[in-house]
């Protein structure tokens, strides 16, 4: 029978508290207490029934309940995950931004390099050709290296005034979004339309007066939007200022965001922290991401997996990539078209304004609703009345 | 109460459920804590199965509330049954007596709603709060007196504490973002699409009287036919479905004949969208595990022959 290490269970679950909470897990001090009592319910450690309780009190949505099991092993049994960070017992780690990096990195890498997963090895910067032979050597991407991105980050630094700016104008843009109406009623205090049979029954409370009317309005669904941000490495000079943008829409408009290089992973929860040391880590984290881009099937499993609920005719997705992709030629069309016949307007966000050159956005272009550049505010500025 | 998460799975696998160790531990900890749990997944997982199944190995009564867009208070808690006031107001006028605020506002002029009649049971309860993704968020605010506290306040009588706290199931098909206030009250759990060996037990379990080999051959088949891009996934409650319909029309082995197949893939898919997808040929490829042919595959099969 497995057990789990020995360490004073409070002191433990703190420090497992907080691997999950720099993972973008809810885990409180009501969490903490109630796996301290299924400890205690359980009446024992066996290590699976405990890990099953302590998921269901820990995670509180299917993102939480897939990254489960890695961070439960990561935490508690460090010796049989080859390659990954382990973490101390402390109740808080303390780690600088070029720790947080590494782990994150390391993450994605072994999430990438998991038996079954087809690794992107290159990112054509031309168009791909059918003959082309395809070296299994990684090749370098456009863009800078990794030392190079880092040195650079003193540019990145934003004003708050800047700041401000682009959370005012990802709320305008917002408010501009035309509301989806659908084919139902509300009531509403100010509707145009008498709701006969609500009226009706609010009036046996009035013995058969209708003194308390019901007026009804078309239902609208507010638009929801999906941020997707490529952050592989053509786009590492670029991907600091769209999380930037992807963090603005997330904490105005409770948009969800995604990053994804050779897969895709949500960080709706990460950005909506608002937290000067989470925009750090951020901002850190793009500027190391190398390997290369499946937007295809990033796409794919944004649509079947992330949002397969929630895509509809208000959905409104917004991919900030330069369109180098690694799959196979035609596979960003399928997902794009796929997308598309869920309802989902689709516009992309190119990071210059020359026109986008890669073979796999040139057969995808057609189910894109709008391309808009979108190098720095100003351009955001621009594309407020084109985006609706 | 079952006192370990191992009986309830026992419990809840002589009623026809075969729940896994992640799902009864889960369940057996919410009913431990007196938290909800709150089940997310596709259609056709089995999530509402689950507080029925649970209500029956625990001898409890199911309460549901089905959930749907305008769900209001008067509909999924309590209202005043007004017919029975006016009566009470004329029989006291026709008598020449006062009439008290006790006389029309009093726990028998109250109608029970879902939520009122689960925390009024005396005995066990199993209270099935179904597709609340599909309610507002505004009800969603209110389910959290309720859930938390296990009372529903109602101004004119006070408020009205459970006698005996229901084993609360809340089941989302993840159409909208529920709240956090809503999520932390809850014990979580997804459920995902069974695997092969836990699908043909699942069936095995419910439709005893089917060959064995049929059930193993139509749930392969069903498990593959979810790998294809389909509008609408087919669930366990699909799988179930055309098995059942199969042995009804004697069909004993899966291959032998497509028509009563073809008949019957009404059970499976509900769009015309994917009964377009999914034709005689597709069929056949899924059932001999192929994959789709690209073109190339279907090009270069002829010269080959040739």
């Amino acid at each position: 029978m497995t057990t789990l290490t020995a360490k004073p269970a409070s002191e433990g679950i703190a420090g497992f508290a907080a691997l999950l909470r720099d993972h973008g897990m809810i885990v409180g001090p009501a969490e903490q207490t109630a796996m301290l009592f299924a400890i205690g319910a359980l009446g024992g450690l066996k290590v699976g029934v405990v890990r099953s309780a302590w998921r269901a009190i820990a995670c509180h949505s299917s993102r939480d309940w897939r990254q489960w099991d890695e961070l439960f092993d990561r935490y508690w049994h460090p010796s049989r995950t080859r390659g990954q960070v382990k973490v101390s017992g402390q109740t808080r780690p303390k780690r600088d931004v070029r720790q947080a990096v590494q782990a994150m990195r390391d993450d994605m890498d072994a999430a990438a390099s998991k038996p079954g997963s087809r690794a992107a090895k290159t990112a054509g910067d031309q168009p791909a050709t059918q003959d082309a032979p395809v070296s299994d050597a990684p090749q370098a991407q456009g863009g800078a290296s990794r030392a190079e991105a880092l040195a650079q980050r003193d540019g990145q630094m934003w004003l708050p005034e800047e700041l401000s700016q682009l959370r005012a104008l990802a709320k305008q843009i917002t408010n501009h979004l035309r509301p989806t109406p659908t084919r139902r009623w509300q009531a509403l205090h100010n509707g145009r339309r008498l709701g006969l049979r609500q009226t009706l029954r609010r009036s046996v409370a009035f013995g058969g007066e209708p003194v308390n009317p019901v007026w009804l309005n078309r239902r609208v669904e507010a638009p929801k939007i999906f941020i997707l941000v490529d952050v592989s490495r053509s786009m590492e000079s670029h991907a600091a200022f769209f999380l930037r943008v992807a963090r603005a829409f997330a904490q105005q408009s409770q948009a969800r965001a995604f990053v994804f290089h050779t897969r895709i992973i949500e960080i709706t929860n990460l950005l909506q922290r608002d937290s000067a040391a989470v925009q750090e880590k951020i901002n850190a984290v793009t500027a190391g991401f190398g390997a290369g881009t499946r937007i295809a099937t990033s796409l794919e499993a944004f649509t079947r997996q992330h949002a397969r609920a929630q895509l509809s005719r208000s959905a409104r997705v917004w991919v900030f990539s330069d369109g180098f992709d690694t799959d196979e030629p035609g596979a960003l069309a399928d997902a794009l078209a796929e997308l598309r016949q869920r309802g989902a307007r689709i516009s992309w966000f190119h990071p210059t304004h020359k026109a986008a050159i890669s073979a796999a956005l040139q057969g995808g272009k057609k189910y894109i609703d709008r391309f808009v550049p979108l190098a720095n505010l100003a351009d955001l500025q621009a594309a407020r009345p084109l985006l609706r | 109460m079952a006192a370990t998460p191992d009986d309830l799975r026992q419990s809840l696998h002589r009623v026809g459920y075969l729940a896994d160790t992640d799902l009864s531990t889960a369940v057996w900890l919410a009913a431990e804590l007196e938290r909800p749990v709150l089940l997310e997944g596709d259609a056709g997982v089995g999530k509402t199965a689950l507080a029925q199944a649970l209500a029956k190995a625990s001898n409890a009564t199911l309460v549901r509330l089905q959930c749907f867009e305008g769900l209001d208070l008067s509909q999924a808690a309590y209202e005043w049954n007004y017919s029975r006031q006016l009566m009470s107001i004329r029989a006291h006028e026709a008598s020449g007596g006062a009439i008290r605020t006790d006389d029309v506002f009093g726990r028998d002029f109250l109608l029970e709603r879902p939520l009122l009649k689960a925390i009024s049971q005396p005995g066990p309860c199993v209270l099935l709060i179904d597709e609340i993704d599909r309610a507002d968020e505004a009800f969603e605010a209110f389910l959290l007196e309720v859930l938390a506290e296990y009372q529903i306040t109602v101004p004119e009588i006070g408020t009205v504490k459970a006698t005996t706290v229901p084993q609360v199931i809340l089941t989302s098909n993840g159409t909208r973002e529920l709240s956090d206030a809503l999520r932390r009250r809850c014990l979580y759990h997804h459920l995902d699409y069974p695997t092969l060996a836990r699908e043909i037990a699942i069936v095995k379990a419910t439709l005893p009287d089917v060959d064995s080999q049929l059930v193993e051959d139509a749930v392969q088949f069903v498990q593959r036919l979810r790998g294809d891009d389909l509008a609408k996934t087919p669930g366990v409650a699909e799988t179930l479905d055309w098995i059942k319909a199969l042995h009804r029309m004697n069909v004993h082995i899966l291959a032998s004949d497509m028509a009563p197949l073809l008949a019957t893939l009404g059970c499976l898919l509900k769009t015309s969208e994917d009964h377009f997808m999914v034709n005689a040929d597709r069929m056949l490829q899924i059932m001999e595990g192929r994959r789709y042919e690209g073109v190339a595959v279907k090009n270069a099969a002829p010269e080959g022959a040739a």
